[in-house]
């Protein structure tokens, strides 16, 4: 294209949701090189950013990295003050689930409702037709595919989004390697974000201490955080524990040791305040029911059909026959059994590289 | 190409004026000597430091040693609340006395002085943005070590009604502080017409770069000092003192007054017009501190249905630089502790645009901004809801 002709097509406009890390400043980059008018934007999702200066995103730090990666890129950046609503949407449930004996992954519903309902609704404010983010999925014709880098796929989190948002997202390095985002961000000399360790953790939770957050938000006296017995699956009373919230399926940390063999959380009954503990072999599991069902897909599937299915993230897709589905609810049978199934994670279904769509684990 | 960008933050900072700079260069070149220094470097530094106090202190009414030179406005302001305070401590006088509309730099210095045992007592302050002088009369009593009040508002414009302030606190022998960096070469301030014992002022509100301020220190007022170290500035303010930063403050506040009631009404004239067309347009639109005396180069504007921090984006992206009330260090939109003082009901408070003219503004800025305002105020009431 001759720079006339490219001077006279508008070009449409992207805002991408810029963390200061490696992979949004890397798909920021993406976009500007592909021409698009790209307006970058921060989110602030809660107010004690700035005591958390080492934390890959949502820390002043972190702020100021994708501003200056969005300077050199010679974009606008804005923060944005998301706080009231991730407060709402994301850290209370997170609370509230942890306070009802289950495992949350808040980065679903920050996907589902931070970032592609309410930085969708800021993209429509300033006209912009995309949203572009620097998660490892891909966004193909209205359809959510699973990122080329097995080990970095994010499509576990993102199964909860709008459907009709597919076919506005753009995931510039969703069809990147991991290694390869690095190095591209060294070769266009991004400032500070190329090697940048991983965020693992959960972006609200200080050194990964979500019990800190529980007590701030619950209280002590909370029964999630009070002291309960710890019993077997066939009930007899082995200890003591801290409060059920600490504890989550498949968790071996913090149980009574001693002899015989390994035990393992297998349940947690929030009514009577107990611990429930067993072998390895109790974790397993074939059933698999969820809620809060989201589709992604035009024509979901039915009872019957095979799908694959992933119950945590990183877990190997696990080939399962969807036994039933119902207003919200889905109920599958694994072909073989897969290990601790917890209440509270996401499944999520695919056909595939391609995400059908997904729920909470009941 | 699109049209040039509008600056219109001068509220915010300013540009340096090329004279300014001007007048700096030979001091971070071959006059580059500490003006501590016994020898001819040191002379050189020495004479071009007082001369400079001495053009600040003239801009101010105020003799030289009563210009004490500061890091800017924050800084300033500290040294004179929280000094102003502290030397006093164990006199009896116990209270520091301010408004909830003050900068954060007055407000935080108040609050420091209360963790430190101050009585703090915040004045009452109308649904115009000014200063309750029956208020004042309460707060003002003989235990007060020192009132603080600033000259003009930085969100809204609104100018304080600091003579009777200042006959208040001189009532009862408070000493009497105004943080002027939004005043200064807007109204005047003359040390010899009004009895203020402080006063703040910044440089780059007025053409100075940043990183240069001072405070009037009205001879016979104590402070104690922020910093130890050296005797510079009479031990008020030691560390080396800053040469070139001293001669730009001198140079921009010159040239500020020297020009001061032409660019008044140049200024006034283009807020004035702007805000008739803005509210012609958006008729429901809410002026802060309309009915108040007014500095000439603020506008604060709510629009109801709108939020600061999608105006201000919106705008930005037509390439008209704005502000809300402040800022927070990650650059996000904070609800305005000035507008809220005032009673301004929070949907409008944090909807708040403030616009302030300055050198760089012309007639057709006004004339650009107010063509693409109510298509963008259309646009951000569309959006009501969604967020």
């Amino acid at each position: 294209m001759t720079d006339d002709r490219r001077q006279m097509t508008a070009k449409a406009r992207v805002l991408v949701a810029m963390s200061g890390g490696v992979d949004s400043s890397v798909a920021a980059a993406l976009l500007v090189r592909q021409g698009y008018d790209v307006v970058g934007v921060t989110m602030k999702l809660f107010e004690d950013g700035s005591e958390l200066p080492d934390r890959p995103c949502c820390s002043l730090d972190s702020t100021s990295d994708a501003r200056r990666v969005a300077e050199l890129l010679g974009i606008p950046h804005y923060v944005l003050n998301m706080v009231d609503h991730f407060s709402r949407d994301v850290i209370a449930d997170f609370v509230a689930e942890y306070a009802r004996g289950r495992t949350p992954i808040p980065c679903v519903r920050c996907n589902t409702f931070t970032k592609f309902s309410d930085l969708v609704a800021k993209a429509d404010g300033i006209d912009a037709q995309y949203v572009a983010t620097g998660h490892y999925a891909r966004a193909i014709d209205g359809e959510l595919h699973r990122g080329l880098d097995d080990n970095k796929d994010q499509t576990y989190f993102l199964w909860g989004i709008n459907r009709l948002v597919l076919k506005r997202l753009m995931l510039p390095v969703g069809t990147m390697t991991k290694p390869e985002t690095r190095a591209l961000a060294r070769e266009l000399e991004l400032p500070r974000v190329a090697d940048k360790p991983e965020s693992q953790e959960i972006c609200f939770v200080p050194d990964g201490d979500y019990v800190k957050i529980l007590r701030r938000e619950l209280g002590d006296a909370a029964p999630a955080l009070s002291p309960g017995r710890i019993v077997t699956m066939d009930g007899r009373d082995v200890g003591e524990h801290g409060g059920f919230a600490r504890y989550t399926i498949g968790q071996r940390r913090g149980l009574p040791g001693g002899s015989g063999d390994p035990l393992y959380v297998v349940a947690l009954r929030p009514e009577t305040r107990e611990v429930v503990v067993g072998p390895r072999e109790a974790l397993l599991g074939t059933r698999v029911a969820a809620s809060g069902i989201n589709w992604l897909v035009e024509t979901p599937p039915l009872a019957g059909d095979e799908v694959q299915v992933r119950i945590r993230h990183r877990a190997p897709l696990a080939p399962a026959v969807v036994e039933q589905v119902d207003d919200g609810e889905v109920s599958l049978s694994l072909l073989s059994p897969v290990s601790a199934i917890s209440p509270g994670q996401s499944a999520v279904f695919y056909d595939g590289t391609r995400v059908l769509g997904g729920g909470f684990i009941d | 190409m699109p049209q040039p960008p509008i600056y219109l933050d001068h509220a915010a900072t300013t540009p340096v004026r090329p004279e300014v700079i001007e007048a700096m260069l030979p001091y971070f070149g071959a006059k580059f000597g500490n003006s501590s220094s016994t020898h001819r470097w040191g002379r050189e530094a020495r004479a071009a430091t007082d001369a400079a106090r001495e053009r600040i202190g003239a801009c101010l009414g105020a003799n030289p040693d009563e210009i004490c030179l500061t890091s800017g406005g924050t800084e300033a302001d500290n040294l004179a609340v929280l000094g102003g305070w502290r030397v006093q401590r164990g006199s009896g006088r116990n209270a520091v006395v301010t408004t909830p509309i003050e900068h954060k730099a007055v407000l935080a210095s108040a609050h420091q002085a209360a963790k430190e045992g101050g009585d703090e007592r915040l004045l009452d302050v109308d649904a115009t943005g000014v200063v309750s002088l029956e208020s004042a009369r309460t707060h003002l009593r003989p235990d007060v070590a020192i009132a603080s009040v600033m000259w003009v508002n930085n969100e809204t414009g609104v100018i304080q009604p600091i003579e009777e302030l200042v006959a208040l606190a001189k009532n009862v022998g408070a000493v009497f502080h105004t943080d002027a960096v939004q005043a200064f070469g807007k109204i005047v301030i003359d040390a010899k017409l009004t009895p203020f014992d402080l006063c703040s002022v910044s440089g780059h509100k007025f053409g100075a770069p940043k990183g240069i301020g001072a405070v009037f220190v009205r001879r016979g007022t104590a402070l104690a000092p922020l910093f130890f170290g050296g005797t510079q500035d009479r031990g008020r303010r030691p560390g080396t003192e800053n040469v070139p930063m001293a001669i730009a403050l001198a140079t921009a506040m010159e040239l500020t007054l020297r020009e001061k009631d032409a660019e008044c009404a140049r200024l006034l004239a283009l807020r004035d017009r702007l805000e008739a067309a803005l509210l012609e347009r958006v008729p429901d639109a809410v002026v802060h501190g309309r009915g108040a005396p007014r500095a000439p180069h603020m506008l604060s504007l709510s629009v109801p249905g709108t939020d600061s921090e999608s105006m201000l984006i919106a705008l930005d992206l037509q390439g008209v630089a704005c502000s809300s009330g402040s800022a927070c260090q990650s650059g996000s939109v904070t609800a305005s502790h000035v507008l809220n003082a005032m009673g301004v009901p929070p949907e409008l408070g944090s909807a708040a645009v403030r616009m302030s003219v300055g050198k760089l503004t012309t007639d057709e800025h006004i004339d650009r901004v107010v063509a693409l305002f109510p298509a963008l105020i259309a646009k951000a009431r569309s959006m009501a809801g969604r967020f």
